[in-house]
């Protein structure tokens, strides 16, 4: 027995699950020339860390867009399917795109005082 | 008799929060030796003691949670309520362990800025901390 909500879902999983893996692959590979730069030289800590940020990303992202399942509406006809999907879809794209200008926002903000801290660390320890 | 719904969304619950503990333990405590390498100036032995800790109290602390968290709190009758029930629980899961990893790495920040402090303040480079005062005593 299956209803149009069960449609949905399934239809809806699949795409945002896509769409964060291949976001989170692009902040991935681009993100390891920034670490290497903020961890001047000391690649394994910057891959490490660069692990972890990927982790937590899938983790939080994916962990919402399935819990965010249970707010949808009842379904009763394929326009309603047609709208909710828009709806929960756009939702989700969205918030990706506003996190994603924020963490460009972060890396141009702190990553300066991150590399002049490390450096000066360095510094005072040799 | 049918295997009532809820029985099966338990039977997928569990699995899945394990699997997915497990799966985050492994990269957390993969790429946590090279921290705990950083944080221990190469001692090994240590570092990697230090490491399995960690990683025996983040089993612990988690899949308990899982376990705690397993019951559902509406009753399931059909395909659709379970995929919602089996959406809630494993989404919350997952954003917890999220959160999760994130603390972890911030207690790993934390001790790579207090050896650096150690190694400081043992070359002389780095004042003493500030004594605590004295309690006064009380009758």
């Amino acid at each position: 027995m299956i209803s149009l909500n069960l449609i949905g879902y399934l239809t809806y999983l699949p795409i945002t699950f896509y769409i964060t893996f291949y976001v989170g692959g692009v902040l991935y590979r681009s993100g390891e020339a920034f670490l290497a730069d903020i961890f001047e030289g000391n690649k394994a800590l910057g891959h490490a860390y660069n692990t972890f940020l990927l982790t937590g990303y899938y983790l939080l992202n994916l962990g919402y867009a399935t819990m965010s399942i249970t707010w949808w509406n009842a379904i009763e006809n394929t326009g309603q399917l047609v709208n909710e999907l828009a709806l929960r879809l756009g939702v989700i794209i969205m918030a990706l795109g506003i996190i994603h200008y924020f963490n460009m926002y972060a890396f141009w903000r702190f990553a300066p005082k991150l590399k002049e801290l490390y450096e000066n660390l360095n510094k005072s320890s040799t | 008799m049918d295997t009532p719904f809820i029985v099966i969304a338990y039977s997928v619950y569990l699995p899945v929060t394990i699997m997915l503990t497990y799966y985050v333990a492994r990269v957390l405590f993969r790429n946590g030796k090279v921290f705990m390498l950083d944080i221990f100036r190469g001692r090994e032995e240590i570092a990697f003691a230090t490491n399995k800790l960690f990683q025996v109290g983040f089993y612990l602390l988690n899949i308990g949670f899982a376990l705690l968290m397993l019951k559902a709190e509406t009753g399931v009758y059909n395909t659709q309520g379970l995929f919602e029930i089996l959406s809630l629980k494993v989404g919350r899961f997952s954003i917890y362990l999220g959160v999760m990893l994130f603390a972890n790495l911030y207690l790993f920040f934390r001790g790579k800025r207090k050896s650096k402090e150690n190694q400081l303040r043992a070359e002389g480079k780095l004042a003493e901390p500030i004594q605590e005062r004295e309690r006064p005593k009380y009758i």
